[in-house]
């Protein structure tokens, strides 16, 4: 067993197009679990860790164990909804296949990040500051999700139904994902925050956020409810500060 | 490399996705039970959304994410059925059951698939905009897969008709799209999350 999950972690780089032959052919997939698996915890959990130099501290322990677990709780609630989306659209797998489908990709999007962690940790050592390390997070994300992206392409058609399928799979993947990752904020920490909350307190959501930075990204402001109620203007309905919305992540 | 994709067909039988969308005609009653199904699993996705205000929101949510799709089968199909016999294409009252069926029990299950993340969204994001605007697109995606299921069953009807008899076909095809999108989206318009209710 421990042989055919190190070979699966081997298939994860190099053979995204037999890990997706095998997940069609829903065989015996536990060594593909295992090994996809594995590398999701440890991969997240490496890059979570490498995220929270830039804070330190506790804060290491935190987001090497909250990325991982943000993960983990974005796969179980889409899964389904790739399930279905492919049988809708004619591209049915067996379910268990679809589970190992979607777990690969999340082991090899994490084995990505763990190659990308030197690249993170090197930056926030040479003095990369708070916003452009969310940044470089994103990007690193991004990278993943490609290639992540990428195996589940190659497991349901790479053609024109096939790109839909991933198109709205990755719809679905993004907001709830990016949901979950909001609820468990912060991953990287404020320098200059005085202690490290294992999560902070329920405040809008991933989806307002994107909206404020698109505002604020054409120049467009929202005034925080603290200062418009200390300078005597009406608040902003409910959503995140610009402020807020920076600190965050 | 040649790669072979598993159809509805060859997929596993016994498998709910399966059986939902197999595009075999089988009696009435069956195509009934399958119907049925497709409106129960969409009421998984009401539920998911109703547990935003939880309490009575859970029932309402349920009968309201089933009655958008209950209605385009209970008006639409019969409609549809009707105006393409005037035009003499080859569509049986049982094969029109089954394409209604099969596309009305694709999207409920998708809308059971989205169930999961419409909870966690649908709990977790405060603004009544945004969470109406989850709620949308779960529908939309859902409705968007079972009228492209609908749309290729009665194409594929179509296929010994003539050229200018399938265009008539395709033109109410497209019509009849217009009113599905437009029935079920009144009827979910009465959604209380739609209605930006917190």
């Amino acid at each position: 067993m421990s042989s055919e999950v190190f070979a699966v972690f081997d298939e994860l780089l190099r053979s995204p197009r037999a890990i997706a032959a095998r997940c069609r052919a829903a065989g015996d997939l536990r060594p593909l679990f295992v090994a996809s698996l594995s590398a999701l915890v440890l991969g997240a959990g490496v890059f979570g860790a490498t995220l929270a130099t830039s804070r330190g501290g506790l804060q290491l322990l935190y987001s090497g164990v909250k990325l991982p677990l943000a993960l983990v709780v974005t796969m179980l609630l889409v899964v389904p909804a790739f399930h279905a989306i492919a049988a809708g659209l004619g591209r049915s797998l067996s379910f268990s296949g679809m589970i190992g489908l979607t777990l690969a990709a999340a082991g090899r999007g994490a084995l990505l990040l763990v190659a990308l962690s030197p690249l993170v940790w090197l930056s926030f050592d040479r003095g990369l500051t708070y916003h452009p390390g969310v940044l470089l997070a994103a990007a690193c994300y991004a990278l993943a999700g490609l290639a992540a992206l990428d195996l589940v392409l190659k497991g349901v058609g790479f053609d024109a139904r096939g790109f839909v399928i991933v198109g709205l799979f990755a719809g679905v993947l993004l907001a709830t994902g990016g949901q979950t990752a909001w609820m468990l904020r912060p991953f990287l920490g404020r320098p200059s925050a005085p202690s490290v909350p294992f999560l902070r307190q329920r405040e809008s959501s991933f989806w307002d956020a994107v909206q404020q930075s698109s505002l604020s990204s054409v120049g467009v402001y929202r005034v925080t409810r603290a200062l418009s109620t200390a300078e005597g203007r009406t608040p902003s309905p409910p959503g995140p500060s610009l402020e807020s919305a920076s600190e965050s992540r | 490399m040649e790669e072979s994709f598993p159809t509805i067909a060859s997929a596993c039988q016994s498998s709910l996705a399966a059986r939902l969308n197999a595009p075999d005609t089988r009696g009435a009653t069956q195509e009934l039970v399958r119907l049925a199904a497709g409106l129960g699993l969409a009421a998984l996705y009401g539920l998911a959304l109703g547990a935003r205000s939880g309490g009575v929101g859970l029932l309402q949510h349920a009968l309201g994410a089933s009655a958008g799709l209950a209605a385009v089968g209970v008006l639409g199909m019969p409609a549809l059925f009707v105006l393409l016999s005037l035009v003499n294409a080859p569509v049986s009252p049982s094969a029109m059951l089954s394409a209604g069926a099969r596309s009305l029990a694709s999207a409920g299950f998708v809308l059971a698939g989205l169930a999961p993340s419409a909870a966690l969204l649908a709990v977790t994001i405060e603004s009544p905009d945004a969470a109406a605007f989850v709620a949308r697109a779960g529908l939309a995606l859902a409705g968007g897969i079972g009228l492209f299921q609908l749309l290729s069953s009665v194409r594929a009807m179509l296929l010994e008709l003539p050229s200018e008899a399938r265009l008539k076909c395709y033109g109410l095809l497209f019509g009849f799209s217009v009113f599905a999108i437009m029935l079920a989206a009144r009827v979910w318009y009465a959604l209380p999350i739609l209605k930006g209710a917190a």
